[in-house]
């Protein structure tokens, strides 16, 4: 029966880590025995080669050195593996047992319980049921977009990417060459910064508007790297939150709860009407036509014309 | 746990686990398979096979010393803890994805606006302490972040009636139909997926609701106990509001300009229409509850099916316009 993987990589790393001198490839081979069980040569190097790029992923450091003879030989050395000391308290312990939790995508979920896991063998304190005993607050990071893990990828490990991305308007997409700096969730969606090589501009996209498989390109970046890369104002943006004029509207006594939430000033007009001054950013025009006939644009000219304009082509729907 | 997510056996995360296991093992002779599981967060019988592996493993096959832990089914016992040296045996430093995943997470816990301060302070230091162990491997965290959604007064007030067991009295803003109504509820627990919602037993209607923070326009913490029924907590992971088989099917046709229906309601089918639009088939149990989404595509989309509904959304624009004719000049 093959030797279950875990097995493997589990030998080799004990091999790297216990030794103190590098060990070749023939000795790694004689002493791993799903290494001796490999068919051919062939066989056993795409094996080798592929646990070795494994262990570095979970935090193995694993140096190559070449000997006198030429020959290559292979150690992770105790002083670039080992974790620094580090000492939590019982209350420190539970919030990272609260927030190891929160990943609902499998690869993050399974690093934050291995980096816990690595704290735990570090002496970190057991508690009970974190938060559990007064607190039943159960936040989620959600991640439904399939592009999400290669670009997180491409971003940890700085690889210029291409991928079909439909534009919020358009029926077709694109192909983008990106240089990708940062991901951000806000609202439980996912936005991806970066350069974009094809219009040469900084540019937020949105994961869920990604359409097919995200390919690395193997390349250098071309342009700089921002200190602070900034996703949440932009999307903030489209979204219409970053309102730069107000507008005067008419609204019916106890209609448009969130209109009033975000009103800077009400006042009574009797007959059952409130006059409000509201912001005026991107999309309020669509947000005001929802309140029907509820609502009645006073200024300006051109945010009357525009809700006029909407309910016009909804009427002759 | 509710809403854990099930993960297929993966040989890196096994990988991972026993190194840190081997650790944790050797200094704590005779430990008890439920403590071990639980100090690891994992199931017994995740456990129990990670200690049919480790007896396979050790740093030399030729040598014959292989690493020789057996259980009993309760306690684990490593009969030879010498075979790995004391340095083999140290805990390991952090790798960039565990050091992302933990951090990120960290910091994305410590925006929770109603977070309890203790709890954000002891989760600040642990970031920091976290940071520094991690090194090197803390710098792609940056890459990646997420921020929670909540308003602060109503979260701290929901999680205090949890916490004490109370009843909550909310006003509750409804957009289906744009009103406010009051409510009392039972809070069971809260939940951020993008935007916080309390899941609650609702006292009015007698059932399970979920309410969204930024929606409660007025809460009070009533004298009233909390008295939920025992009820199955649901996986949350998936979308908190799933259509049921039986709900009333809405049709609605967009152009190119209201694609995003399809991104912001779940739906059964969308179909590429000839002009670069869609065809959306969707399931609601309140029809009526979209007159807003067909306002609000204007000449981006419309209502195809139900008929009512699609008279009701141009009933109400020309309503809406009627104002604008016999306003005639602003203000």
């Amino acid at each position: 029966m093959a030797i279950a993987k875990a097995e493997r990589l589990m030998n080799l790393a004990l091999c790297l880590l216990g030794t103190r001198r590098p060990l070749s490839k023939r000795e790694l081979r004689e002493s791993v025995e799903a290494y001796l069980e490999a068919a051919s040569d062939d066989a056993f190097n795409r094996m080798f080669e592929r646990d070795k790029d494994d262990l570095r992923e979970l935090g193995l450091v694993i140096e190559t050195v070449e000997n006198l003879e030429g020959e290559v030989g292979y150690l992770a050395r105790r002083d670039s593996n080992r974790l620094p000391p580090i000492t939590l308290d019982a209350e420190e312990a539970a919030a990272l047992g609260l927030a190891a939790k929160v990943w609902q995508q499998a690869r993050l979920a399974g690093a934050a319980s291995g980096a816990l896991q690595k704290l735990r063998a570090a002496g970190l304190p057991e508690d009970v049921d974190p938060y559990g005993a007064h607190s039943a607050l159960e936040p989620r990071i959600p991640v439904h977009e399939a592009a999400f893990e290669p670009l997180m990828l491409a971003c940890r490990d700085r690889r210029p990417v291409v991928f079909d991305y439909r534009k919020a308007t358009a029926a077709q997409p694109e192909p983008r060459h990106v240089e990708p700096w940062a991901l951000e969730c806000w609202r439980g969606h996912w936005y991806l910064a970066g350069w974009d090589r094809d219009r040469g501009a900084e540019r937020v996209f949105r994961l869920s508007r990604i359409t097919g498989r995200v390919r690395s390109r193997g390349t250098r970046y071309t342009a700089p790297v921002p200190d602070v890369v900034t996703v949440r104002e932009t999307v903030a943006s489209w979204a219409g939150e970053s309102a730069d004029r107000s507008a005067r509207i008419r609204l019916r006594t106890g209609a448009g709860y969130p209109l009033r939430a975000k009103a800077t000033s009400v006042r009574e007009l009797g007959g059952g009407w409130e006059e409000l001054e509201i912001p005026y950013g991107h999309g309020l025009d669509a947000w005001l036509v929802e309140f029907g006939a509820d609502v009645v644009v006073l200024e300006p000219a051109e945010l009357r014309a525009d809700v006029v304009d909407r309910l016009r082509a909804v009427a002759k729907g | 746990m509710a809403g854990k997510p099930v993960r297929p056996a993966n040989a890196i995360d096994q990988t991972r686990r026993m190194l840190s296991l081997v650790t944790y093992l050797r200094e704590r002779p005779g430990a008890r398979i439920e403590d071990v599981a639980r100090a690891f967060g994992i199931t017994e019988d995740e456990l129990v096979s990670d200690l049919d592996v480790l007896p396979m493993c050790g740093t030399s096959f030729r040598g014959g010393d292989l690493l020789d832990i057996d259980t009993d089914g309760e306690r684990i016992w490593w009969h030879n803890p010498a075979a790995l040296g004391a340095e083999a045996a140290e805990p390991l430093r952090l790798a960039a994805d565990e050091a992302t995943a933990l951090l990120v997470a960290a910091r994305a816990v410590a925006t929770l606006p109603g977070l309890r301060e203790s709890d954000r302070q002891a989760l600040l230091r642990a970031t920091a302490k976290v940071e520094t162990a991690a090194g090197e491997a803390a710098g792609a965290s940056a890459r990646l972040s997420v921020t929670f959604e909540s308003e602060g007064g109503v979260f701290a007030d929901v999680d205090r009636a949890i916490a004490e067991r109370r009843r909550l009295w909310i006003r509750y803003y409804s957009p289906a139909r744009d009103e406010l109504s009051e409510r009392e509820i039972d809070p069971i627990r809260l939940v951020s997926v993008g935007h916080t919602y309390v899941e609650a037993w609702c006292r009015r209607s007698e059932a399970r609701r979920t309410f969204r923070l930024d929606r409660v326009a007025e809460i009070k913490i009533l004298d009233e106990p909390s008295a939920p029924p025992e009820i199955e907590l649901r996986d949350l992971s998936e979308a908190l509001v799933q259509p049921a088989a039986e709900d009333p099917v809405v049709v609605v046709e967009v152009g190119p300009g209201g694609r995003w229906v399809a991104e912001y309601y779940p739906h059964d089918s969308a179909d590429e229409l000839p002009d670069g639009g869609l065809r959306v088939t969707l399931r609601t149990p309140d029809p009526a509850s979209l007159k807003r989404l067909a306002l609000r595509l204007g000449r981006d989309g419309r209502i195809v099916a139900p008929d009512d509904l699609a008279d009701s959304a141009r009933r109400a624009a020309r309503e809406a316009l009627a104002a604008y004719d016999d306003a005639g000049t602003a203000g």
